[in-house]
């Protein structure tokens, strides 16, 4: 059996390659390892090479440069030719792990957030070392490396959430979030925020049970078997549910959503059921700037009078799955702008990877850090007070960093600032 | 002894010298992927000191080396055969950046548009703008002397550099500048050293640091693009601009496979995908008077035939008909695997007339032919998309790439005006030059690098060199005495 | 000196004849244009002089491509007068004059007041026809405004002052002429001398700027001038550019030639007497001009 077989039937979007290195500085990895075996055009000889058999798959350099790649795709974005790298990527990883099993760690993490009632005890025990203030201590007491993930947790604790009644005519339709798991389990205040500025804004919401994990993680990965399974689930719920949007706050979540026609392509049964499912996946950004968020409107219209404007130095970070996988750049400044009193600061290098990149900072923590670093700097440069970025793994890579340094710059979802800023207007001064 | 991989991991330390074959493979080509050369190792040096460390090592070890930047080249010129590849991209820093003096100082490795990002708050940025300019290095930019669109106006990076440290590869260090500049010593003349040292593709020695003028922002720009039913048209027009004494920023036709590449392409631009040609038209400079320029450009396109101008009217729609422009040659990735790139340069008054046999040639191979060039400058890139693993297609290409060159030399043109010489057009250089004047570029390089090690083969052919001749090429010679 | 024995070879083959039998002889030869730069850098020990007064005339020039091709020994008056016909400029305007050489601007460097706007000898020069020291023939470059193909020979020769090579023929870039070129004296005050090179750095882009000493404004009947501005372009932008013009202090127009008086005075030769001898300019040197025949001692070398 030829193992390479996901690859082999990927062939034609690496002919479509002409070498032309434009996707060099646009790589994270490339700038911060500073070897073309690190960089798109390397990974795609690579990944052609393997097919050529000029390189085995059991080459642990070849795999160590493929496995460093983030998967953030945003050489897709410098790409003229069109390269579906990250589709490539995918068939590479799902051809390579019939070689090689992952490591333990990523194989435990994957069946972790596959099985239900594990991924909810994990995620309590988070919140309560997160509640406890052991995460606080642990991130400052123990060597950096360590830390970090104590950090990451940390910095995921909320201020105190909005709580305003959030009405609206439900004009626009109806929609349905998926909640993901991360964000229900860590992020919660940023899943109900969501629910109320869509609510604010014109949308119905509708809950849809029975949801799974998205399966992003499996998927780059190459689990593509968990991640098919899991699709299937997700696809199967929000039939049941009827919702005509599938909303998505979480970055990472909602590429690989948009893309369960492609996971699926092969799955004559699921093929055009998961297709349909891809067309209705909308960003949270999307639909917020698509209503053009009340806050503007709402100030002249139904909130005469609104909360003391926080004059806040806000810098927006591009989320790789949103900027370059989903190709969703404006819709996040949008949805900012909306909120009273915020000074949008830009921010150098915005659409550049953070480093988190799913699971990848747990297995390649190295890396990750190494990637991180210039992203702390860029913020602490731009003077910014609050990051705002719409991925959890963004959410907590950086706010871990930061956290580390010992900033006082703190991460916030787009979607939690506004919700703010409508809490305020409920409350008249 | 140890071996020479073992001595440069000393310098730079393991992480970053290679000599397994397969993480060597992506350092076999450059933006020319047809052209594939295995290098014997590859080291890449992060500080000055290093860079220099290394080369004095390679000189001990009498190895020759090739310098290479981004790999953005499209000549074969960065590829090592057998022996070690400099690689000078982890050099990126910005050293100085001086705004009253509109000068920057950097290392070879810094990418091109960085620098002018840097100089972006300053209201400056680095004039010279290939179509790489995203990716390619400054250092790659000076072995090539490289250009761009706006190059018509603002000149090539040779006129922009001003003073080059540069390690030759004896390992000796020196400063080059233009030989007309009062130095510390007193002096004041000198030869033209670094005029010879800009486009010297890596044979004569390595850019440790250069300092490079930085170009004031115009006041305003205006981008026109006209639209054409004949490609002839287009040439003419180019013409009647020039000759009205209008000095565009830069003027750039695109012929319709071209066009039809980039607006299938992520980066669509809304070039008319029905047009023969069209033409990109870039007006700057003083706010006062431009208007006069613009209208002149747009009737001088109208009377040569054009069937719409359109003028640009905000600076995001600009920026989309230049990134059309600047991709147009990625995007031919999608009309077929592979893809020559060529870069001829003939009289501008020649442009229509050999259009037109370029046309012919490509239909009596049968291959097709994209055009995309600064056609104010008679610079033309006659690029073929085709399938490289199909024999026939390839040799067709090959045939057809062969009697366009052919042609360009006889209508009193040059064979590359931007992307140099590298290997791929070393087979053209005694179609261009007399034996005498192929001579006399060995002499030159032998100023620089008696021991021919830098970047061997390139450029010149060996068989050239008379004092070379016969004698066995250095590169067998030092690996003899080499142990890896 | 005059007393020099003088060839004038008509041919390239007999200029490499001539070199490469005063190589042999080990006989130093002075090389000699129009001769206005004879006395120009350090003293030549030359045995005989030999003249490119055969090489003059224009070779080829079609103003739709603003490149032109001349004899080394063509002067720049005829230049001028050949172009300005077609509305173009032969754009070296060197400091001195025009019955100076095209060959000598070149092997010289000269460049002049124009040069930042219109480009030095070293951007001007798209390629030269030489012989150098050894008697090789060299074709460099092309009548093309861009070319990379091979080691620039020309840049090397360019500005050598004949210490590699004898020019037989250059290939020029030309420029078009404004529609609209004026010439400004400007008396301004000291104090507003740093206003004046920003503007001349500035967006006007004009084409020369220079600074004019007092007795040299009354010898030249400028009066109280202090600056020589000229400007071109489209008639909208030099009506702006006077403005801005008289903005900077007392402007008025005056005649285009007072450039050529300017040019007169102002002939910076020190590049050649300060010239720098480094071992890569040695090396240069010896491999072009190994037995030193050519303009030997002219740039001050060690012997």
């Amino acid at each position: 059996m030829n193992t390479l077989a996901p690859l082999q039937r990927a062939r034609a979007g690496l002919d479509s390659c002409v070498h032309c290195g434009f996707c060099l500085p646009a790589c994270p990895t490339y700038l911060a390892l500073e070897d073309e075996n690190d960089s798109p055009r390397g990974r795609l000889l690579l990944m052609g090479a393997l097919l050529d058999g000029s390189v085995n798959p059991d080459d642990p350099a070849v795999r160590r440069h493929l496995d460093q790649c983030l998967g953030c795709r945003g050489c897709e974005t410098a790409c003229p030719s069109g390269v579906p790298y990250g589709q490539l990527l995918e068939a590479t990883r799902e051809s390579l792990v019939t070689h090689r099993p992952l490591p333990l760690v990523a194989r435990l993490v994957l069946r972790l957030f596959a099985t239900e009632w594990a991924l909810r005890s994990v995620l309590a025990i988070a919140r309560l070392i997160r509640w406890s203030g052991i995460a606080a201590l642990l991130a400052r007491l123990l060597p950096a490396r360590l830390a970090m993930p104590f950090a990451m947790l940390a910095s995921s604790a909320r201020p105190a959430p909005a709580s305003y009644d959030a009405r609206g005519d439900g004009a626009r339709g109806t929609v349905s979030l998926l909640t993901g798991c991360v964000m229900e389990g860590l992020f919660t205040d940023v899943n109900r925020a969501t629910e109320r500025t869509l609510t604010v804004n014109g949308w119905k919401m509708r809950v849809t049970a029975d949801q799974r994990c998205c399966g992003a993680l499996h998927a780059h990965a190459g689990d593509a078997v968990m991640a098919r399974a899991l699709a299937r689930a997700n696809i199967a719920a929000f039939e049941r549910s009827g919702a005509e949007v599938v909303v998505l706050n979480s970055a990472g979540c909602g590429a690989m959503c948009r893309e369960y026609g492609h996971l699926l392509a092969d799955d004559s049964a699921w093929a055009d059921r998961a297709t349909a499912f891809g067309a209705k996946v909308r960003d949270v950004h999307q639909l917020l700037a698509s209503a053009g968020p009340a806050v503007r409107a709402g100030a002249d219209e139904r909130h005469p009078r609104l909360g003391t404007p926080v004059a806040t130095r806000v810098a927006y970070d591009a989320p790789c799955h949103l900027q370059h996988a989903q190709r969703i750049v404006d819709a996040p400044l949008a949805v900012l702008q909306a909120v009273s009193g915020i000074n949008l600061v830009p921010l150098a290098d915005s659409d550049q990877c953070c480093g988190s990149a799913g699971i990848f900072n747990l297995l390649l923590p190295d890396v990750a850090e190494r990637v991180l670093a210039p992203k702390l700097s860029r913020i602490v440069e731009s003077g910014a007070e609050i990051v705002a970025t719409g991925n959890p793994g963004c959410l907590m890579q950086i706010g871990g960093g930061l956290c580390l340094s010992g900033s006082a710059v703190t991460t916030r979802h787009p979607v939690e600032l506004l919700d703010e800023t409508y809490a305020r207007a409920e409350r008249p001064r | 002894m140890t071996s020479l991989a073992a001595q440069l991991g000393r310098i730079v330390g393991d992480a970053h010298v290679i000599a397994r074959a397969t993480q060597l493979l992506v350092y076999r080509s450059d933006a020319l992927p047809g052209l594939q050369r295995a290098p014997a190792r590859a080291v890449f040096p992060g500080t000055r000191d290093e860079l220099i460390e290394v080369v004095r090592v390679l000189a001990a070890a009498g190895a020759p080396f090739v310098s290479r930047g981004a790999g953005t080249g499209l000549s074969g010129g960065a590829l090592a055969d057998d022996i070690t590849l400099l690689g000078l991209h982890r050099l990126k820093r910005i050293l100085a950046l001086d705004p009253i003096a509109r000068t920057a100082t950097v290392e070879p490795g810094v990418v091109n548009a960085a620098l002018t990002r840097a100089g972006a708050p300053h209201r400056l940025h680095y004039a010279p703008d290939p179509s790489s300019q995203t990716a390619c290095t400054i250092g790659g930019n000076i072995a090539e002397n490289a250009g761009g669109p706006h190059c018509l106006k603002y000149g090539v990076t040779l006129d922009h550099a001003i003073r080059a440290t540069v390690v030759l590869p004896s390992g000796e260090v020196v400063i080059l500048d233009r030989g007309d500049v009062a130095r510390d010593d007193g002096t004041q003349g000198g030869y033209d050293l670094l005029g010879a040292f800009v486009g010297s593709e890596g044979c004569f020695g390595v850019v440790v640091d250069v300092t490079v003028r930085l170009t004031p922002d115009p006041e305003r720009v205006c981008t026109l693009l006209a639209d054409f039913t004949r490609v002839r048209d287009a040439a003419d027009a180019t013409s009647r601009i020039i000759a009205a004494g209008i000095m565009p920023a830069a003027l750039e036709l695109m012929d319709q496979p071209t066009i039809e590449a980039v607006e299938s392409s992520v980066y669509a631009a809304g070039y008319p995908r029905d047009a023969a040609a069209v033409l990109l038209i870039e007006v700057d400079g003083a706010a006062a008077g431009l208007d006069d320029d613009v209208w002149a450009v747009e009737r001088l396109c109208r009377a040569a035939g054009a069937r719409t101008v359109r003028v640009a009217h905000d600076a995001a729609e600009r920026a989309r008909l230049w990134l059309g422009r600047k991709k147009a040659f990625g995007a031919m990735g999608r009309v077929a695997p592979h893809l020559v790139v060529q870069d001829a340069v003939v009289p501008r008054s020649m442009l229509a007339e050999l259009l037109d046999d370029i046309a012919a040639i490509g239909d009596r191979h049968r291959v097709r032919i994209c055009n995309v060039f600064h056609a104010g400058d008679g610079n033309l890139h006659p690029n073929i998309p085709y399938n490289a693993h199909n024999a026939d297609e390839s040799a067709r290409v090959h045939a057809a790439m062969t009697e366009i060159m052919t042609r360009c030399i006889a209508a009193g043109g040059t064979i590359t005006g931007e992307h140099g010489v590298g290997l791929d057009k070393l087979p053209y250089m005694e179609q261009l030059f007399t034996a005498d004047t192929l001579d006399a570029m060995c002499s030159l390089r032998a100023v620089f690098d008696p021991e021919r090690r830098a970047n061997p083969g390139k450029v010149v052919p060996v068989r050239a060199c008379r004092e070379w001749h016969g004698v066995a090429s250095t590169r067998h010679g030092a690996r003899a005495g080499e142990t890896r | 000196m005059n007393s020099l024995v003088r060839f004038e070879p008509k041919t390239v083959t007999e200029v490499a004849e001539s070199i490469r039998d005063a190589a042999t002889r080990g006989r130093v030869l002075r090389l000699r244009g129009a001769g206005t730069w004879m006395d120009v850098g350090h003293a030549v020990q030359a045995d005989a002089e030999l003249s490119l007064g055969a090489f003059t005339g224009i070779t080829s020039y079609r103003p739709e491509d603003l490149t032109l091709s001349a004899g080394a020994g063509t002067t720049l008056a005829e230049l001028e007068a050949a172009t300005r016909v077609h509305g173009q400029w032969c754009p070296l305007f060197p400091w001195g004059d025009d019955r100076g050489t095209v060959g000598a601007t070149i092997a010289t460097g000269t460049a002049g007041p124009f040069a930042a706007q219109l480009g030095r000898p070293s951007t001007l020069a798209l390629g030269v026809e030489c012989v150098d020291g050894t008697g090789r023939v060299i074709a460099a470059g092309a009548r093309v405004v861009k070319n990379v193909a091979g080691f620039d020979l020309t840049r090397a020769v360019t500005g050598s002052w004949g210490t590699l090579a004898v020019i037989t023929q250059v290939h020029l870039r030309l420029r078009s002429q404004p529609a609209v070129d004026e010439t400004w004296a400007l008396a301004a005050t000291e104090s507003t001398d740093a206003t004046v090179r920003a503007f001349a750095d500035g967006p006007f882009a004009p084409l020369g700027c220079e600074r004019v000493s007092a007795p040299d404004a009354r010898e030249l009947g400028l009066g109280a001038a202090r600056w020589l501005v000229r400007i071109g372009g489209n008639a909208t932008l030099v009506a702006a550019a006077r403005g801005a013009i008289r903005a900077l202090g007392v402007a008025y127009e005056v005649d285009a030639r007072t450039w050529n008086a300017i040019r007169q005075r102002g002939a910076p030769a020190a590049r050649a007497t300060l010239w720098r001898w480094d071992s890569l300019s040695s090396r240069l040197r010896e491999r072009f001009d190994p037995a030193r025949v050519l303009n030997r001692g002219l740039l001050g070398e060690v012997a």
